[in-house]
């Protein structure tokens, strides 16, 4: 049981470091030029990649904690993507808790899809109600289709290299007699 | 055991929702503090920027060097054919230079006739481009020089050739250039010859947008941009670019600054325009009796 723990803090350490290259490539200096698209959303895709397998992994705090890095970072309005990656992820969990959601994966990706466009629409109704200004609406809407794209990737590689998986009804009562 | 559980979790769960409530208005009070006071919110930002860039910069430089490597390498497959270009290019390069030079004695004998001193108080801090703003969305870069260097928020960044933006957001070892096609940017400018008055706007495109225009008649594509100074943030006549016109046929500037390669950057050291408050101190020496004059000029108009 102590190993499980043990497991649990190492992959949220792991799903640290992995935002972190990721926002390590962003900064890199490459691309001084507008683009007219925009690339996929990899935070984003990644965390819910992970909070359907394992919600345990990226506890609410953390993901809080991190989108909020990226927001200061990444020069976007503080905690207003973060909040509502926090409130989407809420939801996948709520979803992933339920024995239904014990689905092929088609689904997942159709209720995952639903989660980013509702980020997308609220994020630029809220833009808008307070008067920043939305970005060009080309740029948003490819990086919404992107991230969408690029999220059965981002599952793959999760499973692939770090073994994020959706737990067996086994190991799910072990957890729970842990928690 | 099974008993325990659920009430573990009936005792977690509404613990769960209460703090998944205080995160989201954290998160979402932060936002609303960031709209009602961003002066702050802001300087945090850049606060936080400075303790972390920085960190990663070991790690950054070489990986950028190496991209920019892989990048050059595809770039020599066709070298003969950039091989040809810049020689038909140095050709007409050769042609300015004469013309340049000639311009330059002429130009040096002139002010040396006009008795001109150039503003001396214009030096520059050399920084390297640390990092971008990371998303496409924003368009800045990081410098590695900051308040440390004395690096003040406004001041122009340049490089070699023309102005590449406007610092804004300074901290201890970092400052934020917000580059000429972010949205948020927007610059005075003066176009030549014609003198038109124009604000160049960002808007998140390669080339930005001539806003402001009094008078679009005279103004032709090909036409010098550079800075006004009107507002007293900038010092005037730095190169911004040409005007061009888009398919649309709405005016933009072609930028000079080299914006597919941003490495070093000038920060300009501009210690602000002297406002003229007094117009007699500017036509000629202040006699002692000015002074004495003024009041009865005054009552001279009202009688």
């Amino acid at each position: 049981m102590a190993s499980l723990s043990s497991r649990v803090w190492l992959m949220r350490l792991v799903y640290c470091g992995l935002m972190i290259v990721i926002l390590f490539f962003h900064l890199l200096p490459l691309d001084t030029v507008p683009r007219h698209f925009a690339p996929p959303d990899l935070f984003v895709a990644f965390t819910f990649a992970w909070v359907t397998r394992r919600p345990d992994y990226v506890p609410t705090l953390l993901v809080a904690a991190v989108m909020l890095t990226v927001d200061l970072l990444l020069q976007k309005p503080p905690g207003l993507l973060a909040a509502m990656v926090v409130a989407g992820c809420a939801f996948l969990r709520s979803r992933a808790a339920t024995p239904a959601s014990e689905t092929n994966f088609a689904t997942e990706w159709l209720t995952v899809t639903g989660v980013l466009f509702a980020i997308f629409a609220a994020d630029r109704a809220i833009l808008g109600l307070t008067e920043i200004g939305a970005p060009p609406l080309l740029l948003s809407v490819s990086q919404l289709v992107l991230t969408i794209l690029f999220y059965p990737l981002a599952v793959v590689l999760s499973q692939a290299l770090f073994g994020v998986r959706k737990l067996k009804h086994s190991d799910a009562d072990a957890l729970g007699a842990r928690s | 055991m099974a008993k325990d559980r659920s009430q573990q979790e009936d005792y977690s769960g509404p613990l769960k929702r209460l703090l998944l409530g205080v995160v989201l208005l954290c998160l979402i009070g932060t936002f609303l503090v960031w709209r009602i006071d961003s002066p702050r919110v802001e300087r945090f930002r850049a606060q936080v920027t400075d303790k972390v860039v920085p960190s990663m910069d070991w790690a950054m430089v070489p990986v950028t060097a190496t991209i920019n490597l892989l990048r050059d390498f595809q770039s020599y497959q066709r070298l003969s054919e950039q091989n040809q270009e810049l020689r038909s290019e140095l050709r007409r390069m050769r042609a300015w230079k004469e013309a340049a030079l000639q311009l330059e004695q002429e130009n040096a004998r002139l002010l040396d006739l006009n008795n001109v001193r150039l503003d001396p108080r214009l030096t520059f801090i050399t920084g390297v481009v640390m990092a971008d703003s990371g998303s496409p969305f924003r368009q800045s870069v990081l410098l590695n020089v900051g308040a440390r260097d004395g690096i003040v928020d406004g001041w122009a960044a340049m490089d070699g050739i023309g102005l590449v933006g406007r610092i804004s957001g300074v901290g201890q070892n970092t400052a934020r250039v917000i580059l000429l096609t972010d949205a948020a940017s927007a610059i005075p400018a003066t176009i030549q010859p014609s003198g038109q008055n124009a604000l160049i706007a960002g808007d998140n495109s390669a080339a930005p947008v001539l806003d402001f225009l009094e008078n679009r008649e005279l103004v032709r594509p090909g036409d010098r941009v550079i800075t006004s100074g009107d507002g007293g943030v900038f010092p005037a006549g730095l190169l911004i670019g040409q005007v061009a016109a888009d398919p649309a046929g709405r005016l933009r500037v072609r930028l000079s600054a080299d914006y597919e390669r941003l490495e070093f950057l000038r920060v300009l050291r501009h210690q602000g325009t002297d406002p003229v408050t007094d117009p007699g101190g500017v036509v000629g020496p202040m006699r002692p009796s000015d002074t004495a004059l003024v009041p009865e000029t005054g009552g001279d108009t009202d009688g």
